[in-house]
């Protein structure tokens, strides 16, 4: 492992979407679809999703998004939770993807990319955080993601370097990649 | 005007106007000055219901409507105002108003003269016409226009200034400098314009700089700094004329500590400063030397220019390592240049190491060329870098870079460090950008295949690095592949769509591939968003773009619009011209001497300027184009039916009908096309501020340049190749451009005088060899022409075939390339082995072996000289069949992502 690096942040716009893009596609053995890039531009919202720059060039991504917890939302896939299910009035902030290129892994920018969102609800949660140009709720309640069973390094990182909990599996989570099942990794803040 | 017609509005007529309209008449002229022509016009109305042929009225009415945008009015009312009232200088003041708004100075001139004759002392007429002169640079009329000036008013500044500036632009700098004197005499003691500031300095270093032009006169200038000194607020200016005037008169240790002084000011880093420098250590002091030194371009110098000997280069490295890394550790120029004045191979190799390192774990796109600056060789007693890959391949610097990165390549991969030795971990960029180096030598020595493996490597290791993109992009361009180049580039570009380089840069690419429409797409992503795109560009002056794109069309053979947009360019050199006007006057107001000096000097070698230059070749390439080739225009008539077999007319009709419903396809577009563009026009008509410039309607008005067609060929590229031979008589290609236009228009002597002046400049060139054979087999077919233009022919036209015949001259030459080690380029054997063949001096085979024997290997090898040399071939017809093929073998071999030859 080499020394760690430094990286500086930067927002993610309909400018250089295409980057992520390019971050995603060799990093993830799932393919992410038009929807997911789009949505990630509208929400413009630079601390829920970021670029890692090193030395001028886009190293890393995060992408999160804030929504609500339903009653009876056991981290579940969306699509199994009762749509028509009430609101507990609790958020949860999920990761969506964390990506470092290959040849810059290993070097803590994962780390620094989810130590950045975790200070984010930290800031929302001291009522610190800047809120004027996004609208966030009050609170964040927890802090979640799926990951794929084999992923142990995936699953070391999060459980060992940032205490998150390792939950129940989700059979069947992922359609094309094998083995299909995650866990689900959170944490209350 | 003001002065001129209200204080005297009557003048000239012999029937002067009543106290009520000569009142309006006064009015008329403040409304006119103060752009309220809507009242202007309307009160000479006034005027001109009581006395309808007054003709000032009506040359100020014309004048007013004018700049409403009311051209042809406005003439037909100048006029008429002038035919009713011949004697006065208000309407001839106004006929020449008109005239310098059409930009037509000679005939303004005319009419500001007549003016003149019947009011001479006009101040304002007066001024006016000195601005026309000097715009004109009828330098003697200026001198005499403000030689009046002054005399009639001797109290006003910028007539002092004029008058000594048109003297110094006469040449006449002692007279310039005593008016300035006189000048400076008039002014009473305790004069705030004697005091330092801004005029008073820049006056004093005008005054300077007309000392220094004396020829060596250094001496005198050098006093006079020491004197002026208490005024000159640009403080650097004065030091670095002081040290160059120390220089220049050999006071070497003065001026070396003066070059000192200047460095202690923040000038480390100006590579010209460096120079200086280094002629004070070495010594150096010719005029010549020192000129071209302090002129030197980027970051070349006096180590880089002259050759200089080993005892020479150890004194500078002394001077360097001891005198300036100590003050100046960080400067980077400090830190460069004694990296040119190593001794030997090794020692350059083991100072670039440090340097390159640096660079790489910076990340510095720009390392590759600037590491091609050290790849110098001698020529004609001067250093200039190498830029042929066979000259590169074989430079022994170049070997040891590519030995060294190759090195940084594998222990980088293998452990992350430059050298498995080092302590030091490299972070993952610096692979990175070592393979983006590596790549980029490659592209040097032309092996682009390569180069383009290990950006695909870089790409592998970061997919979001822009710039590996655009180099690739630029590998497979050179590489032959102009469609996978713009593909990559585009994808480059996509993942940064706020660059504008890289924009532009995509639509450059696109233009080369041939796609005009998605280039146009492309660049308005970054024009105005409202109305014509092209329009836009136009305003802008965008002269690469249009560049770009005539040649696109040219290639495509769509002659009339490609010469649309080389004419556009032409329209922007003759703008920046126009553009001297507003200085003329405020230079002298504001006393910026120096720098408007510079401008009239800049303006004066306009036309010399490179942009000029390629719109220019393009125009005469296209006409030329057109002459020899006067079938290209006719394509709309109908064949001749009537000599063809059925099967053929059925094939004619049918590539008739077919031409037809294209051309009306077109039509159709273009004509949507306008119908939208006219709506965004009307709407920035509104918002434009009677902009009434002639010619703003440039791109909209004849978008296809049918009209430019219709024109003479010859007469056109006749006058711009006399423009470009008065301003560009240095470039070999002004020669052959002249050689092209004077041999169609028989005028042999022109002809004949420019292939002396290409020789003159480089002898070796092919353009030049084909020209010399043209020109030689011309002359022998058009026998002895009378009179002395024939003597001279007869007796210059061998002087230049080494006084050889036509086939001996070519026999010399094969002979020539035939010799192991020549140096002939691609082109040259491409084009003695076309002569050769063209004037039966010898045989096909002879002719193609030029090529297939070394082609492929001689300098001068690209693709396009490649497919030069191939479309040569081919057209030896089934003599040369397999000597063609063998060729596109060996093509394919050097260059396999070549797409296409032919």
């Amino acid at each position: 492992m080499g020394r760690s690096l430094q990286v500086e942040f930067g927002a993610i716009t309909s400018d250089n979407v295409e980057q992520l893009r390019k971050v995603n596609t060799v990093s993830f053995p799932v393919t992410y679809n038009e929807g997911f890039y789009q949505d990630v531009v509208k929400r413009n919202n630079e601390h829920l999703n970021k670029f890692a720059y090193y030395n001028g060039f886009v190293v890393g991504a995060v992408c999160t998004r804030i929504e609500p917890i339903k009653a009876g939302d056991n981290h579940a896939p969306p699509t199994a939770v009762d749509v028509e299910a009430p609101l507990t009035g609790q958020h949860r902030l999920y990761i969506m993807t964390l990506a470092v290129l290959a040849a810059y892994r290993g070097r803590g920018i994962g780390a620094q990319l989810i130590q950045s969102v975790l200070d984010y609800c930290d800031a929302i949660n001291d009522g610190t955080a800047s809120t004027e140009k996004n609208v966030v709720p009050k609170r964040i309640d927890e802090i979640a993601l799926h990951v794929q069973i084999s992923n142990e390094d995936a699953i070391r990182f999060y459980t060992h370097k940032f205490g998150f909990e390792k939950g129940d599996m989700v059979e069947n989570y992922y359609r094309r990649i094998d083995p299909p099942h995650c866990y689900i990794l959170s944490k209350k803040l | 005007m003001s002065t001129a017609a209200s204080d005297n509005p009557q003048a000239g007529a012999g029937r002067p106007l009543p106290k009520k309209e000569a009142d309006l008449f006064k009015n008329v002229v403040k409304h006119y000055e103060m752009k309220q022509y809507k009242k202007a016009i309307k009160q000479a109305d006034t005027i001109l219901k009581k006395f309808p042929n007054h003709g000032e009225t009506l040359a100020m009415k014309g004048l007013t409507l004018n700049y409403m945008s009311k051209r042809e009015e406005a003439h037909a009312l100048v006029k008429q105002g002038l035919t009713m009232d011949m004697r006065s200088h208000v309407c001839w003041h106004v006929y020449g108003l008109l005239h310098r708004s059409d930009r037509n100075y000679n005939e303004a001139i005319k009419a500001y003269k007549q003016a003149l004759r019947i009011d001479s002392d006009n101040l304002q007429i007066l001024r006016d016409l000195s601005m026309l002169q000097i715009q004109m640079r009828d330098l003697h009329g200026f001198m005499v226009t403000r030689h009046t000036l002054l005399t009639l008013k001797s109290n006003g500044k910028p007539n002092w200034l004029a008058f000594a500036m048109a003297r110094h632009l006469t040449g006449d700098l002692r007279g310039a400098i005593s008016v300035i004197d006189i000048y400076l005499g008039t002014l009473s003691e305790g004069s705030p314009e004697l005091d330092r500031g801004f005029e008073s300095s820049e006056l004093a270093l005008y005054r300077n700089s007309l000392l220094a032009e004396i020829p060596n006169n250094y001496e005198e200038a050098l006093k006079h700094l020491d004197e002026c000194q208490s005024v000159v607020v640009d403080t650097g200016a004065l030091i670095t004329a002081r040290a160059k005037y120390q220089l220049k008169l050999g006071d070497f240790d003065t001026a070396h500590s003066t070059t000192l002084r200047l460095f202690e000011r923040g000038t480390t880093d100006d590579f010209r400063i460096q120079s200086l420098y280094m002629l004070c250590v070495l010594k150096i002091n010719d005029e010549k030397v020192v000129d071209e030194a302090l002129r030197l371009k980027g970051t070349r110098t006096l180590a880089s220019y002259l050759p200089l000997t080993n005892e020479q280069k150890q004194t500078l490295r002394t001077a360097y390592r001891e005198e300036l890394a100590p003050l100046y550790p960080k400067s980077y120029a400090v830190q460069r240049i004694p990296l040119a004045l190593m001794h030997d191979q090794d020692e350059l190799v083991a100072a670039l190491d440090p340097f390159c390192r640096r660079d790489l774990t910076k990340g510095v796109p720009s390392l590759c060329s600037e590491l091609g600056c050290f790849l110098l060789l001698e020529k004609n007693g001067l250093l200039v870098k190498a830029e042929d890959p066979v000259d590169i391949k074989e430079h022994p610097t170049f070997q040891s870079l590519v030995k060294m990165v190759d090195g940084y390549v594998e222990n980088l991969t293998a452990c992350n460090k430059f050298a498995a030795s080092d302590e030091t971990e490299e972070a993952p960029s610096t692979l990175l950008w070592t393979l983006y180096l590596r790549a980029g030598l490659y592209e040097l020595e032309a092996d682009y295949g390569k180069g383009i493996e290990m950006l695909d490597k870089c790409l592998e290791h970061t997919p979001t690095a822009v710039d590996v993109y655009e180099l690739k992009s630029r590998l497979l361009r050179k590489a032959g592949d102009m469609k996978a180049a713009v593909e990559a580039l585009d994808q480059g570009r996509d993942l940064d769509r706020q660059d504008r380089y890289i924009n532009n840069q995509t639509t450059r690419y696109m233009l080369l591939a041939g796609m005009e429409e998605e280039a146009l797409k492309r660049i308005s992503l970054f024009t105005r968003h409202e109305g014509n795109p092209e329009q836009n560009l136009f305003d802008m002056q965008c002269s690469w773009y249009e560049l770009e794109l005539a040649a696109c069309l040219r290639r495509k053979g769509e002659w009339g619009r490609s010469l649309k947009k080389y004419s556009a360019v032409v329209k922007h050199f003759a703008d920046y011209s126009e553009d001297q006007f507003d200085f003329h006057a405020y230079c002298l107001r504001k006393v910026t001497l120096r720098s408007y000096i510079e401008v009239l000097r800049f303006e004066d070698k306009l036309y010399g300027e490179d942009y000029y230059f390629e719109a220019v070749s393009g125009i005469i390439a296209i006409y030329l184009h057109l002459y020899d080739n006067p079938d290209l225009l006719k394509n709309d008539e109908e064949p001749d039916y009537s000599k063809m077999t059925a099967a053929e007319r059925k094939k004619a009709k049918n590539i008739a009908r077919k031409k037809k419903k294209a051309q009306e396809k077109k039509e159709a577009e273009q004509k949507e096309k306008e119908a939208a563009q006219n709506g965004s026009k009307n709407n920035n008509a509104n918002s434009k501020k009677g902009g009434g410039k002639p010619g703003s309607d440039v791109v909209e008005e004849d978008p296809n340049g049918e009209e430019l067609l219709k024109k003479d060929p010859l007469e056109e590229s006749q006058k711009f190749v006399s423009i470009v031979s008065k301003f560009a008589p240095n470039c070999f290609d002004t020669w052959i451009l002249q050689y092209d236009v004077s041999i169609r228009r028989k005028k042999y002597m022109l002809a004949l005088q420019a292939l002396y002046r290409a020789r003159s400049i480089d002898s070796e060139r092919s353009e030049y060899i084909s020209r010399l054979v043209d020109f030689s087999t011309k002359m022998n077919a058009v026998g002895d022409l009378p009179g002395p233009v024939g003597t001279i022919l007869k007796e210059e036209t061998p002087h230049l075939l080494d006084n050889k015949s036509v086939k001996e001259f070519l026999d010399a030459a094969v002979a020539k390339i035939g010799q192991t080690g020549s140096k002939a380029t691609l082109p040259v054997r491409t084009s003695v082995a076309k002569a050769l063949v063209d004037t039966k001096a010898g045989s096909v085979s002879t002719a193609a072996a030029l090529i297939l024997d070394g082609g492929i290997s001689a300098k001068g090898v690209s693709v396009q000289s490649c497919s030069d040399a191939f479309a040569v071939l081919k057209s030896f017809g089934g003599e040369a069949a397999s000597a063609a093929d063998k060729w596109v073998a060996q093509v394919k071999e050097r260059f396999p992502l070549a797409q296409s030859l032919s």
